[in-house]
């Protein structure tokens, strides 16, 4: 039994390019994509041949087939066989879910290494046939005669041979997840120009990033892509005023502009001891210091499906002693240009903090120069289970050249009415 | 040595047929000719047909196998033409060395060149090599040499024996089975432009004398590396043979060792054992 808990270092990260749907990952496969991703972490940190404690990771959207992905993953990649792996899926959560989960085993002595990561295609999407034809070939495969097998061939008609193609929507509302935001931004009063402020900060701050070389060491090209697709340095707030709104009807402030595009891609975190990368000569960028998950009645409780977070962080604050003015960088993941917006403002909300957050003060404000530093979401792509491998290790990298002692928030909404958040230290 | 350069690959289906209408009346020793390639750049597209036919991951490298795609048809072009000495119908392929120099990035542009050497005695008949050899960036990446038998040719006075040796280790354990499906032939065809009619369907292989429709032995060998992937040196040379025809369908296994940094393969029937694919990977220097 370990006496005591230690912090988690991350050695670094590996991802390939994001691409947009149906683009140049089109033929790519969530295997594919993860296995590419794991072999450049592999060839980046001399881990060929070798077995690492365990690899954690998954996809949002994922084939039946594929039920031991990440297993599959690694039996196709220059890692040991004998490396375990599990999947884990918690929607736009996963990636950030992921390297907690490795983190808390590393903590608690039960593993000395880790690899955490995600994927997520658009384009190879898992089709899957529509519940009349599920059933009626169910009934075919299990019926015992001729009249049984033309009863239950009987049952399909046409329109039962349709797909079902997975939706970016909520089952339980039947709301696409940017109709769910539109309510929010609407009942948060985020300005159209606000968002397009947002959006084209995001894309400056990836172009930049490039420019100075920061993602050498941290993106693997892949399929011809060396950069993120969606990426836009050239993008301006008069180029995006001239979109129509996407979401929230004629009247809405959401475009395909400030809210991400459906993408291809996956990324991947190596995480460890402090002995384990001190042995194998390996860096230690910062520490995962604690995470902390809230979930929101965004069905029935009037609050906004992408809302969690704006919960989460208090607690993690509490537990640490901090508070959110505490933190030399943030990353809050941008789904929406909105949905960072409205969290940023429900923090600096007298009223949503006292009687959302049962604070007497509010959170306060974020210094925005400090928050996505090199880029999100609205500029790099989202692949749902992808972003938290992107956050860590970017963040994880930028805490480690600003020097030790540095401190870094990360802030993800999922589906569902989630959030997962978390604290890096260099 | 007559080398020519060719713009582009010459079609497969036109080159078959011609080599069934001018099949008789052929004979002599090898031309000396060489065909080639210049700037031959992968299409996209292809590669991920063909990982996908093979289950192959989708990477940046090419697979070991895949190089072959590209100057088989330059091989094909020189037996098909009327100066190659034997009757393209019932060649069969009985053994394939790829050596991979180093990984092939997919987006290079590659230099071809095809040739064939040592017509060879054996005891049903002759082989014959067709030789590949593809370059990048001015030095040599990958090469390979197929044999093919002509059951009832005679090599020239004065020819070597064949050489149809790889010897594996015991490979009593199955690694997998696959069950090969009766299409399996059609699949590759489409991706490899392999459209050999013995391959095609069971009436097409009945014309050339198999019972039925036979699997591509390149398919069973790209196959056998794909289901290795992650675990291969990046410079090795890969030795197959082919004994016992595949017949579509079929329930096959795949056995493994690893042996000397490399692998022994066997790729068997499932049912009476026979052994269709024999072969070794090997680490080079």
């Amino acid at each position: 039994m370990a006496p005591q808990t230690r912090k988690a270092a991350i050695v670094g990260g590996n991802r390939i390019p994001f691409a947009r749907s149906n683009s140049a990952y089109a033929q790519a496969s969530n295997q594919d994509m993860l296995t590419a991703t794991l072999d450049g972490l592999v060839a980046r940190f001399g881990l060929q041949g070798r077995r690492v404690g365990e690899v954690v990771a998954g996809a949002v959207l994922k084939h039946s087939r594929d039920f031991n992905l990440t297993r599959e993953a690694v039996l196709g990649s220059r890692l040991s066989a004998a490396t375990p792996a599990y999947d884990v899926q918690q929607a736009c959560g996963t990636g950030l879910e992921a390297a907690v989960l490795v983190a808390n085993k590393i903590a608690l002595g039960q593993i000395e290494s880790g690899i955490a990561g995600g994927v997520d295609t658009t384009s190879d999407a898992p089709l899957a046939v529509g519940d009349d034809l599920r059933r009626a070939l169910i009934s075919l495969n299990n019926a015992k005669t001729v009249g049984d097998r033309l009863k239950a061939l009987a049952r399909i008609r046409p329109g039962s041979l349709v797909p079902e193609i997975p939706r970016n929507a909520e089952p339980r509302t039947g709301l696409a997840m940017g109709e769910h935001q539109a309510i929010t931004a609407r009942e948060w009063e985020i300005s159209r120009e606000a968002q397009d402020e947002l959006t084209v900060r995001s894309h400056q701050n990836l172009a930049a990033a490039y420019e100075r070389g920061f993602f050498d060491d941290l993106v693997t090209p892949y399929l011809g892509l060396t950069r993120d697709e969606n990426l836009r340095p050239d993008t301006s707030v008069e180029k995006l005023a001239k979109l129509k709104p996407a979401f929230g009807g004629e009247t809405g402030t959401m475009t395909a502009g400030n809210s991400t595009p459906l993408s291809d891609g996956a990324s991947a975190v190596l995480l460890a001891s402090d002995e384990w990368a001190a042995e194998h000569g390996l860096p230690v960028l910062a520490h995962l210091v604690d995470a902390q998950t809230a979930a929101v009645d965004y069905v029935h409780g009037g609050e906004g499906l992408l809302m969690a977070p704006a919960y989460a962080v208090p607690v993690l604050l509490a537990r640490n002693g901090l508070t959110l003015q505490d933190f030399d960088y943030y990353e809050i993941h941008e789904a929406f240009a909105s949905t960072v917006l409205a969290t940023l403002k429900a923090w600096e909300d007298p009223a949503f903090c006292k009687e959302r957050l049962g604070l007497d003060t509010p959170v306060g404000a974020v210094d925005r120069s400090k928050l996505n530093v090199n880029g999100s979401s609205l500029a790099a792509g989202h692949p749902f289970a992808a972003t938290g491998g992107r956050i860590v290790a970017s963040l994880a990298k930028q805490l480690h050249e600003a020097g030790p002692g540095k401190r870094g928030l990360i802030s993800i909404c999922a589906a569902g009415g989630q959030g997962v958040v978390a604290i890096l230290e260099s | 040595m007559a080398r020519t350069v060719l713009e582009a690959a010459p079609s497969m289906p036109a080159l078959f047929a011609r080599a069934a209408v001018t099949a008789r009346g052929r004979g002599g020793d090898l031309p000396d000719t060489r065909l080639a390639r210049t700037g031959v750049r992968v299409e996209a597209a292809d590669l991920a047909a063909y990982d996908r036919v093979c289950a192959f991951p989708l990477a940046d490298t090419l697979p070991a196998t895949y190089p072959h795609m590209l100057t088989f048809p330059l091989q094909l072009a020189l037996m098909s033409d009327r100066s190659f000495p034997l009757a393209l119908p019932g060649l069969v392929h009985v053994r394939n060395r790829v050596e991979v120099l180093r990984p092939v990035r997919a987006d290079e542009a590659l230099d071809l060149e095809v040739w064939a050497e040592r017509f060879a005695r054996h005891p049903r008949g002759a082989t014959v090599d067709l030789c590949a050899s593809v370059s990048a960036g001015g030095g040599e990446v990958w090469r390979s040499r197929s044999t093919y038998l002509a059951r009832g040719a005679r090599a020239p006075e004065g020819a070597p024996d064949s050489d149809l040796s790889v010897s594996v280790g015991d490979l009593a354990r199955p690694a997998a089975t696959w069950r090969v499906p009766h299409d399996a032939g059609r699949r590759y065809a489409r991706v490899s432009g392999d459209v050999n009619p013995i391959h095609l369907s069971g009436l097409t292989a009945k014309a050339f004398g198999f019972k039925r429709a036979i699997a591509h032995g390149m398919w069973a060998k790209a196959r056998a590396l794909a289901a290795l992937s992650g675990r291969l040196p990046d410079a090795m040379v890969v030795d197959v043979v082919f004994r016992k025809p595949l017949f579509l369908p079929s329930t096959v296994t795949l056995a493994t060792a690893p042996v000397d940094g490399g692998w022994d393969l066997a790729v068997r029937n499932e049912k009476s054992g026979a052994d269709h694919l024999l072969g070794t990977v090997r680490p080079l220097p």
